[in-house]
C-alpha cells in the first residue's frame, strides 16, 4: 500500500503541471486588464500602459509562464498585483474560514444525510421515504444563495438568534465560531445533503436485498444493528466516493456562500481576484484547490480499504 | 431568546471546556461605542493613493495621510498642514510654511523634505501635477518647515491642485516612502493624518482597520469636508467589505455595522422603515452618467452620427433606469459640469432639452453615411450603473437605426477593451458607459473626460481644438468671471462636437444607525466629527 501511496503522490505532479499550464494559458488569453483597474477611471491610456509595463504584463507569454513556473517550483506563488502581498500570505489569511465552513458543512451533511438515506431505504415507499426524497429534490433545486438569504432573514433578522455575516476565528472560542458558521454551513450543505442522502438510499436498497442481510434477520439481529453495522458498512464505498466527489461541489458553493454571508474566505478571494484580473492570486488559489481535490481523492481511495478488506493496493 | 443566548443555552450543556474553546473576550459597551464599523463602496485592495487611483483608496488614504490644503464645502482650498503661504508679485515663486508640531505615525516630525518628495511623486501621476511639473523651475526645501516652488509661468490654480479631492490627491508621506517610483506600489503606510492604518489587521477583500492617532494636531477651524479641524471622536474604525448589498442591508438592520457608504437605491425604502436607521444623500456633488463614443471608428467618427445620439437621447430614461422613481436622486444635465458648482453652465445644451426627436436622429444618421455596420456597445454587467445605462442605450440605438452589437462583459474587460484603438471588427469598439463623480467634473483641471486633445484625451479620443483652447483659457483666467466665460464657450463647443453624451446627474444615498451622529454629506466619507453613542 505504501508503494501505491507513493505512486499516487507522484502522479499528482503531472496533474498539477497540467493544471498550472491550463490555468496560466486560460488567464493569458482571457480578456481584461489589471493595469486598467489599478489606474482607475481617471487615468490616461499612457498611465495604464506604464503600469502594465511595470507589472511585466507586456512581456511575451513564454517569458511570463517560465518566470511563474520557476517561482512555483521554488515554492513562491508570487505577489498579488493589487495588494502587493505574497499570494501565500493572502491564502493563509483566508484559508481558515473556508476550511472551517467546508469542515462544518461536511460534518453536518454526513450526520444528516447518511441517516436520512438509511431510513429512507429502510422505509422504502412510505411517507418517510417520499419526504426524504422530496427534501433531496428541494436540496438540488434551490440555489445556495436563495437558501442563504432565507436563513439569514429568518434566523438573523427576524429571530435575532444568529449574526447575518462575518467570521470569528476558532481561536476566539467555539461558540462565536459556530454562531457565524451555522447558517452558511446549512445553506451550503443543502445540495450536499441531497446528494449523499440519495446515494445512501440507493446503495442501501441494493444491499438490503442481499442474502447476508436476510441471514442476519433470521439470526435475530436488531433492526439498527442490521442497518448500521451490516448494511451500511457494505454500502459505504459508493457513499464515500460521492462524499469525495462532492468536495468539488463544496468548493464551488463556498464561493457563493462566502459572498452571501460576507465570510472572508478563499472563495471570495477567488472572485475578487478574477474580477480584478489579479493573475498571481487566481493561479495560486486554483492550484491550491486542485491540489486539495487530488489529495481528497487519494484519501477516498485509501478509505476504501477500511470499508472493504477485499480492496488491496 | 436572542442570538446571544440561543447557542449559549443550547450548547452550554456540553460545556465550553468540553468543546475546547477559549471564551471570546467580551467587548465592553464603552469599547463597542468607540469602534465604528463601516461598509465602504468597494474593497480596499491596495493602499497607495498615488499608484492606485480608485476612489476607495483615496477615501481610506484621507484618514491616514494629510494634505497641505483641503477643499471645504464651498470647493475652496483651505490651509491644512500649511500655516502660511507667500506668492511673489510676478506669481512665479511660492513659499510655504508648515504648521509646527506635525508628526508622522512613526513619531518622526513632518519636514519640508517629506513634502518635496511627496509632491514630486504626486506630480508624476496627477494631471494638474503634470502641468505643474512642466512649469516647474525648482521645488526645494528651504528649512525644516518651509519649502519653495518656483515656476516658469504663473499657475493661478496651484492651491486648488494641492487641495483638490479628485484622485490622486496630493497626500504627504515620509520622504523615504515618497521616493518610491510613482508607478510602483509603496510598501509602508505611514502618514500624518488623524488615524493610523493597522497593517497587521488588514485582510484585503475583507477588512481594514484604522486607529486614532493620538499625536494628531487638528486645526482649530470648524471642520468642512477636507478642511478645518479633523477631530476624531472614535478610537477605531473598521472597514468591513461586503460585496453583497442585501447582506450589508441586513447587517445594518441587525446592528452588526454602523454605517454603509452606498446602499443601492432599491434597498433604501426597506432601510427607512427601520426606526434605528437613517438614510440621506451621500455626496451633494453626485455623479455624471456618461455615454462615451469612439471618435476614431465608424460610425461615431462622424459628427452627424454622434449628433443623432444627442437629439434622441432621453436623460430621464437613463436616470430612471439608474435610480428608479425617486425624483430627489436625479436631474437633467444639459451640460458637462456638476450642477450647483460655480462653473456649471447650460450653454449650448438646448439639444439635450425638450422632447426627443427620433426622426431628426434617423435623418442625421442617414446623412452621416452609416451603412449598417455593427456598432459594438461595451456594457459592463457587474456594475449596476453601467448595466442600467447599457440597456437603455441598446434600445435607443436600435430605434435610431444602428446595428447594435451588444457586448455584455465585466468592468475588468471594459477597462482593457476601451483602450484599444483598432477598427471595429478587429477588437475596436463604438461606445461604452461610465460615470464620473461630480467632484471630478467641477473644472477642467480635474475633469479628464472633458478633454478633447485627441490621443491625449480620455478613451474615445475626441479631438476638438475649440475645447482645448477654452481649457487653456480657464487655466490662465485671473478671476471667476473670466473662468465662467471660458467654461461657457467650452461647454458649447463640447456639446456641438459631442465630446461625449451626458446621460444625466444622479445622487446616491448613505445609511447609518441612529446612534451615530455627525455624518456629513461630502465627496467622500468623512470620519472626523462622527460620534457613536
Amino acid at each position: 500500500m505504501f508503494a501505491y501511496v507513493i505512486r499516487r503522490v507522484l502522479q499528482t505532479i503531472p496533474v498539477m503541471a497540467l493544471v498550472a499550464l491550463f490555468v496560466f494559458s486560460l488567464l493569458y488569453i482571457s480578456p481584461g486588464d489589471p493595469a486598467a483597474v489599478i489606474a482607475g477611471d481617471q487615468a490616461t491610456p499612457q498611465d495604464v500602459e506604464r503600469i502594465r509595463a511595470s507589472l511585466g504584463l507586456d512581456r511575451p507569454y513564454l517569458v511570463r509562464f517560465g518566470t511563474w513556473l520557476w517561482a512555483i517550483l521554488h515554492g513562491d506563488m508570487g505577489t498579488s498585483i493589487f495588494t502587493n502581498l505574497p499570494v501565500t500570505t493572502m491564502i493563509a489569511q483566508r484559508i481558515e474560514p473556508t476550511l472551517s465552513l467546508m469542515a462544518l458543512t461536511l460534518v453536518l451533511a454526513i450526520l444528516i444525510a447518511v441517516p436520512m438515506g438509511v431510513v429512507a431505504a429502510w422505509k422504502q415507499g412510505t411517507l418517510i421515504d417520499r419526504a426524504v426524497m422530496g427534501f433531496a429534490v428541494l436540496g438540488f433545486s434551490v440555489p445556495v444563495f436563495v437558501v442563504g438569504y432565507l436563513l439569514a432573514y429568518v434566523f438573523a433578522l427576524e429571530l435575532d438568534w444568529l449574526p447575518v455575516q462575518g467570521y470569528t476565528s476558532l481561536s476566539n472560542g467555539v461558540l462565536p465560531w459556530l454562531e457565524n458558521l451555522v447558517l452558511p454551513a446549512i445553506a451550503l450543505g443543502g445540495v450536499y445533503i441531497a446528494l449523499i442522502a440519495r446515494i445512501t438510499r440507493a446503495t442501501m436498497l441494493e444491499v438490503l436485498q442481499q442474502d447476508y442481510i436476510r441471514t442476519a434477520r433470521a439470526k435475530g439481529a436488531g433492526q439498527s444493528s442490521i442497518l448500521f453495522l451490516h448494511a451500511l458498512k457494505n454500502a459505504a464505498v459508493p457513499i464515500v466516493t460521492v462524499i469525495g466527489i462532492g468536495i468539488a461541489l463544496l468548493i464551488g458553493g463556498a464561493v457563493v456562500t462566502e459572498s452571501v454571508f460576507a465570510i472572508p474566505g478563499l472563495g471570495r478571494l477567488t472572485v475578487d481576484a478574477i474580477l480584478r484580473r489579479d493573475y498571481p492570486v487566481i493561479q495560486g488559489v486554483v492550484l491550491l484547490f486542485s491540489f486539495v481535490y487530488v489529495l481528497v481523492n487519494l484519501l477516498i481511495d485509501l478509505a476504501y480499504t477500511l470499508f472493504d478488506p477485499r480492496i488491496r493496493y | 431568546m436572542d442570538r446571544r443566548n440561543f447557542l449559549k443555552t443550547g450548547v452550554a450543556a456540553g460545556g465550553a471546556a468540553l468543546l475546547g474553546g477559549r471564551p471570546a473576550p467580551a467587548l465592553s459597551q464603552g469599547a463597542a461605542a468607540r469602534t465604528l464599523r463601516f461598509v465602504p463602496q468597494a474593497n480596499l485592495a491596495n493602499f497607495d493613493p498615488i499608484w492606485g487611483t480608485q476612489y476607495v483608496v483615496r477615501n481610506a488614504a484621507a484618514l491616514v495621510w494629510d494634505t497641505l490644503y483641503g477643499f471645504d464645502e464651498e470647493l475652496r482650498p483651505q490651509r491644512q498642514m500649511v500655516e502660511s503661504e507667500e506668492v511673489s508679485s510676478d506669481g512665479l515663486t511660492w513659499t510655504f510654511k508648515l504648521r509646527s508640531g506635525l508628526k508622522f505615525h512613526d513619531g518622526s516630525p513632518v519636514t519640508s523634505r517629506d513634502v518635496v518628495a511627496s509632491l514630486t511623486r504626486w506630480s508624476a501621476r496627477d494631471s494638474m501635477g503634470l502641468m505643474l511639473k512642466a512649469l516647474q523651475q525648482e521645488l526645494v526645501a528651504v528649512d525644516d518647515r518651509s519649502f519653495r516652488w518656483v515656476l516658469k509661468k504663473p499657475y493661478p490654480k496651484l492651491l486648488m491642485a494641492l487641495g483638490k479631492n479628485s484622485t490622486p490627491m496630493a497626500f504627504i508621506m515620509p520622504e523615504r516612502i515618497a521616493r518610491t517610483d510613482p508607478f510602483q506600489q509603496i510598501t509602508e503606510y505611514v502618514g500624518s493624518g488623524p488615524m493610523r492604518f493597522l497593517r497587521n489587521e488588514w485582510v484585503p477583500g475583507a477588512k481594514a482597520v484604522f486607529e486614532k492617532f493620538a499625536d494628531y494636531q487638528p486645526r482649530q477651524e470648524k471642520p468642512s469636508w477636507l478642511a478645518g479641524g479633523k477631530v476624531i471622536n472614535i478610537d477605531r474604525v473598521e472597514w468591513i467589505v461586503m460585496p453583497d448589498p442585501a447582506t450589508a442591508a441586513a447587517a445594518l438592520q441587525n446592528g452588526e455595522i454602523d454605517w454603509w457608504e452606498n446602499p443601492i437605491t432599491d434597498l433604501v425604502p426597506t432601510l427607512r422603515r427601520n426606526r434605528n436607521i437613517r438614510a440621506d444623500i451621500a455626496d451633494p456633488l453626485g455623479n455624471v452618467g456618461t455615454f462615451r463614443m469612439n471618435h476614431l471608428t465608424t460610425p461615431f467618427n462622424s459628427l452627424k452620427a454622434r449628433q443623432a445620439v444627442m437629439v434622441a437621447l432621453s436623460q430621464e430614461d437613463y436616470m430612471r433606469a439608474l435610480v428608479g422613481d425617486d425624483d430627489k436622486l436625479w436631474k437633467p444635465l444639459p451640460g458637462y459640469f456638476t450642477p450647483g458648482t460655480p462653473l456649471y453652465t447650460e450653454e449650448g445644451g438646448d439639444v439635450l432639452k425638450g422632447p426627443r426627436n427620433l426622426d431628426l436622429a434617423k435623418r442625421l444618421l442617414a446623412e452621416s453615411g452609416y451603412k449598417g455596420e455593427p456598432v459594438p456597445c461595451i456594457v459592463a454587467q457587474d456594475q449596476p450603473i453601467t448595466k442600467s445605462q447599457g440597456d437603455v442605450t441598446a434600445d435607443l440605438l436600435k430605434r435610431i437605426g444602428f446595428n447594435v452589437d451588444f457586448v455584455a462583459t465585466d468592468w475588468g474587460t471594459t477597462g482593457q477593451r476601451r483602450a484599444m484603438k483598432n477598427p471595429v471588427g478587429q477588437g475596436g469598439w463604438s461606445m461604452f458607459h461610465s460615470w464620473h463623480a461630480g467632484a471630478d467634473c467641477i473644472n477642467p483641471a480635474v475633469y479628464i473626460a472633458i478633454r478633447a486633445n485627441g490621443d491625449g484625451a480620455w478613451f474615445g479620443w475626441p479631438k476638438v481644438p475649440e475645447v482645448e483652447t477654452e481649457v487653456a483659457n480657464w487655466f490662465d483666467a485671473p478671476d471667476l468671471e473670466t473662468e465662467k466665460a471660458a467654461i461657457r464657450r467650452l461647454n458649447k463647443a463640447a456639446i456641438e462636437n459631442v465630446v461625449y453624451a451626458p446621460t444625466g446627474f444622479f445622487l446616491t444615498y448613505q445609511a447609518w444607525r441612529s446612534n451615530i451622529s455627525g455624518i456629513q454629506k461630502g465627496p467622500l466619507p468623512i470620519f472626523w466629527g462622527v460620534t457613536k453613542s
